[in-house]
């Protein structure tokens, strides 16, 4: 069985033309079969509105306020405060300034890290290559956490084998995560680790897809491998692109988990990112209502950016 | 023309990195502290288990494993009865303002937790169930809720209609087709599903971290962040904790490998 990868709004356009099946209750009162599609909706809504729904509508108006977290009405409407704050406040920017320095790591080395050895294998014709699926895609169900604990001590100045290896053949390491240069790149290369295995399964299923006549043609037309290449595979991986550039892009934005259990901000702020700021504002500095501004910010450059992604690769297609 | 070898070469060298990492923290969860440092690759004199009774007894990972499996299947149950139910009145049922509904539960696909984070612990202080296994349940339903939705719709949709309308004509009411009929049809997408539904809870770190505070009610991920906090040094005893969690997600993961790619590359989207 396989279901087709889809994004929401392809899957809402598709849903226009869905016929309802059968007549739902012909032998019941046209009363309940009016609300009998709401009462299987109503378990769904009901759980999705009350700690979903509630808790960001919660979100935006607190940040709206100057509310630290404990007393409800000592808490003043202070309006668009939070965010002029936030836009002046150095460690907004710095935070910020780490997400975006993670965007390589996070996006494009595990893509073309995945795309390499994805077009190799279908140009070769390789077979077997679906036995190192397992293998590659393997770091990618792991907790954030765990990868975080596992590669801290993997980089361990002391304990650890990567820098044990480097001083056998003579080079003085550095101690990574806990160095002023090197914690952030390092940080960003854990994250390109966990993801270039999906890249690859992702983009492979993808080659597979393209049918094998565009292939054919190309050759007729006297095109070479790289010809192949970037006529016919690479325009053909516009959705998978898509979904790999958009996905791994919020992961870059909302990081936290790994960093979290690497350098939990540090050296200093050297990989101090938003959601750790956020977080830290809202329960460290009880600047509640600040908090909430940061996680608003967040959730709309995570929109505007997947939504600006996806526009662009979709846009290519027509 | 290329040669194949350096491409299978290639391949090797990519699983590798990926794997090796895993199993030199097996390796390291074995041995001693002295060992550690004597070779990544050699294997223990004698298998250091006590690290693992410390990880379990003392780290308190017994109660942390316990914690996030309710959690898991606390989640997952109700998920994938709430998604089928919705994605069944969706599917079958034509109603005023149902694109609207579709988008209003579609939207838990582009809203990511932190935006309710920190509004859900006040909540869940208010309603009492700050630090119980509830407030890591609840939430996480309502996340599952868009992408169970989307895909249950689907895989009901693609149920052939006269197979439906032949139950209607033996009687059977709504609520029987849906489990009676529907359901069992579409069993690879309520797999798919489960599986994606139990990774996404058992990784769930930033609810947990927020919401909970008592380390009772922690589940993994959080329990071994305390635990690298408080044997920063010990890293045999570390690597136990960790192989403790990875073991049982690759285990789940050869089993049902095919699925579990299929899903996490669709479910990608969910991010």
């Amino acid at each position: 069985m396989s279901i087709d990868r889809a994004t929401p709004a392809e899957a809402t356009q598709a849903s226009s033309s869905n016929d309802s099946v059968g007549d739902p209750s012909a032998s019941r009162g046209i009363a309940f079969r009016r609300i009998e599609p709401f009462l299987y909706l109503l378990p769904a809504v009901l759980v999705f509105t009350l700690f979903l729904v509630a808790p960001v509508a919660g979100t935006v108006v607190i940040s709206t306020t100057d509310w630290d977290g404990i007393a409800l009405d000592s808490a003043s409407f202070v309006g668009v405060q939070n965010y002029i704050d936030a836009f002046q406040d150095s460690g907004f920017w710095m935070s910020l300034w780490h997400n975006i320095v993670l965007i390589p790591y996070f996006v494009i080395l595990p893509a073309v890290l995945g795309l390499i050895p994805a077009v190799l294998v279908h140009q070769l014709k390789l077979r077997g290559a679906r036995l190192f699926q397992a293998g590659l895609f393997l770091p990618y169900i792991m907790p954030g956490v765990l990868i975080g604990v596992v590669w801290r001590w993997i980089l361990n100045p002391v304990f650890g084998p990567v820098n044990a290896a480097l001083d056998w053949v003579g080079i003085d390491a550095p101690s990574w995560l806990g160095d002023f240069t090197w914690a952030l790149p390092t940080v960003g290369l854990i994250g390109a680790w966990a993801a270039y295995g999906f890249c690859y399964v992702l983009f492979v299923a993808g080659i597979q897809k393209i049918p094998t006549e565009l292939y054919e043609a190309a050759r007729l037309d006297g095109a070479g491998l790289w010809q192949e290449v970037t006529a016919v595979t690479l325009p053909g991986l516009r959705r998978e692109m898509a979904v790999v550039l958009s996905v791994n892009l919020i992961l870059a934005l909302r990081a936290f988990d790994v960093i979290r259990a690497t350098t939990n901000g540090g050296p200093g702020d050297e990989t101090q990112v938003l959601a750790l700021f956020m977080i830290s504002a809202a329960f460290n500095a009880n600047e509640v209502g600040y908090g909430t501004a940061i996680a608003v910010l967040l959730a709309v450059m995570t929109l505007v950016l997947s939504v600006l992604v996806l526009r662009l690769f979709r846009e290519a297609d027509a | 023309m290329l040669k194949r070898l350096p491409v299978y070469i290639l391949l090797l060298l990519g699983v590798v990195i990926a794997v090796v990492p895993f199993l030199i923290t097996i390796l390291a969860s074995l041995k001693t502290t002295v060992e550690l440092v004597q070779g990544v690759f050699l294997l223990p004199e004698e298998p250091q288990w006590e690290n693992y009774r410390r990880a379990w007894v003392d780290g308190n990972f017994a109660r942390f494993f316990v914690n996030s499996l309710v959690v898991a299947f606390g989640v997952l149950i109700p998920s994938i009865i709430f998604s089928c139910m919705a994605g069944y009145a969706f599917a079958r049922y034509r109603f005023r303002g149902q694109s609207a509904i579709f988008v209003y539960l579609l939207l838990g696909l582009v809203v990511p937790l932190q935006a309710l984070v920190i509004p859900l612990f006040y909540m869940m202080n208010e309603i009492g169930l700050l630090d119980s296994l509830w407030a890591l349940i609840l939430p996480q339903i309502a996340l599952s809720m868009s992408f169970g939705t989307l895909l249950m719709r689907e895989a009901f949709s693609s149920v052939p209609k006269e197979i439906v309308e032949a139950s209607v004509l033996d009687g059977a009411g709504s609520w029987r087709i849906l489990w009676e009929i529907m359901f069992p049809l579409a069993r690879p997408f309520v797999g798919t599903l489960s599986l994606m539904f139990f990774i996404w809870t058992w990784n769930e770190f930033l609810l947990p971290l927020v919401v909970n505070i008592d380390p009772a009610y922690q589940t993994l991920p959080v329990g071994l962040l305390y635990f690298q906090q408080r044997w920063t040094s010990d890293i045999p005893v570390i690597a136990a904790g960790a192989t403790i969690i990875f073991v049982p997600i690759t285990i789940v993961f050869l089993i049902f490998q095919r699925q579990m790619i299929e899903g996490l590359t669709q479910g990608a989207i969910k991010g």
